[in-house]
């Protein structure tokens, strides 16, 4: 089976900054991204769980994106930015799929 | 003392006791996050309905605009004190001062609740408007912690992916105010005979609903505790216990000179007690991300709450039969 190569950007954000990094990623131009909840972990000498804050305003989530390599530059410069401000670490790495029309 | 007493052995406080013990023993025990949001929309519901009926019932006095009056000032007004005082007596810096006060400006909706059971039961009854009251406290302090954040530039420029006015919507429009706000208005239009129906729903189960958020409540008090308390230092807990009685007499003087009555004094003593850990956290988040979680919501929900709940309530129903006309 031919599988294309794409770029897979993966953030681990504060849940209150989600819709800020949603639009970075939209202005960026990529075509789709998933938001997942994140039940506990432990950064910053700080352990945190999601049934653990009332306010939930300490909620985590994961946002996923796949997308071309030209894209995800442009969302990295914005990124870099709102992580300066908000609570959440980055990853990006190459992944292969099978349809490339849907990224 | 009695009063005091009373209140430590009422079921809420016990169940709170029950949640604070076993987050701090490391137990395991969760109320499931989906579960707790449906029991604090009830009880929202629960107090906006009650109060909009009650309001509906009693024409609009200068006692409860002056109520109204107070609120707003309290609000604005308790930040500038609660920065200072953290500024001056903890190693807090300028970001997480401002973010903190802000929660001391707002009010705590479930201490009010069990203050409002507590003011009742010593035969003093409070005004249904301040419920409003209480909503409208939310967020002016906000606003003064943003100024006070900004004075010395220290909430930065705006923050990548920010747009305007979400952090207005995050304020005004946050489930808490449009829940409470809007259980207001519908009280308010439905009045007595039309609250009789639901009554069964929002009156007879209240306090058994109250128990199970306040077990919530004390599950989450104590794991914020365990997990955030290293990041205060002694001059800042200290804070967290001594900012309530600080708000309390303003409150206090505030009432006497305004000439409330004594059910009003004790609720609206007990709203500027309270510390925000719902609505104002998150607007934090939006406003001012570079203070740290950890610290104002240690304070405000692992400190000032359960010392509120357990010895403030009976002081300041107390303050408040002390100062009310």
């Amino acid at each position: 089976m031919k599988l294309y190569e794409k770029q897979r950007l993966e953030i681990i954000l504060e849940r209150m900054a989600a819709k800020r990094a949603g639009r970075i990623l939209e202005a960026a131009g990529v075509s789709g991204y998933t938001v997942l909840p994140a039940l506990a972990g432990f950064g910053g000498e700080t352990k945190w769980q999601r049934d653990a804050d009332i306010s939930a305003s300490r909620d985590m989530v994961v946002m996923v994106v796949i997308a071309d390599a030209a894209e995800i530059d442009v969302a990295l410069d914005q990124m870099q930015d709102l992580l300066a401000d908000h609570i959440g670490v980055l990853n990006v790495s190459t992944v292969q799929v099978m349809r490339p029309d849907l990224f | 003392m009695a009063m005091a007493l009373e209140t430590l052995s009422s079921p809420i406080i016990l169940f709170f006791a029950l949640g604070l013990l076993a987050a701090l023993a490391r137990s395991e025990m969760t109320v499931p996050e989906a579960f707790a949001k449906g029991l604090a929309i009830y009880l929202m519901m629960a107090i906006g309905l009650k109060g909009g009926v009650e309001m509906a019932a009693n024409p609009l006095t200068g006692e409860v605009i002056r109520a109204f009056g107070a609120g707003i000032v309290l609000s604005f007004a308790l930040p500038l004190v609660a920065f200072a005082a953290l500024r001056l007596t903890s190693g807090i810096d300028r970001v997480d001062a401002a973010a903190s006060a802000a929660h001391y400006g707002s009010i705590s909706i479930v201490t009010f609740v069990a203050a409002t059971e507590v003011v009742q039961a010593t035969g003093l009854m409070p005004g249904g408007h301040l419920v409003a009251v209480a909503a409208v406290m939310e967020t002016p302090a906000i606003i003064t912690a943003l100024l006070l954040a900004r004075q010395a530039n220290a909430a930065g420029g705006p923050v990548a992916g920010s747009e305007r006015g979400e952090l207005l919507r995050e304020v005004m429009l946050n489930a808490s105010v449009v829940v409470l706000v809007g259980a207001l208005i519908v009280g308010w239009i439905i009045g007595p005979e039309g609250f009789e129906p639901t009554k069964p729903f929002f009156v007879a189960p209240f306090q058994g609903v109250l128990c199970l958020f306040l077990l919530d409540m004390g599950l989450s008090a104590g794991r914020g505790l365990r997990q955030g308390w290293r990041q205060l230092d002694v001059g800042a807990i200290t804070f967290g216990l001594y900012m309530p009685l600080i708000s309390a007499a303003v409150a206090a003087a505030l009432c006497w000179v305004l000439a409330l009555a004594p059910g009003d004094s004790a609720l609206l003593i007990t709203l500027a007690a309270s510390a925000s850990y719902i609505a104002v956290p998150a607007a934090m988040r939006l406003a001012l991300p570079k203070a740290k979680p950890a610290i104002y919501l240690t304070l405000s929900l692992g400190v000032t709450f359960p010392f509120n709940l357990t010895f403030g309530i009976p002081l300041y129903t107390a303050m408040g039969q002390w100062v009310g006309s």
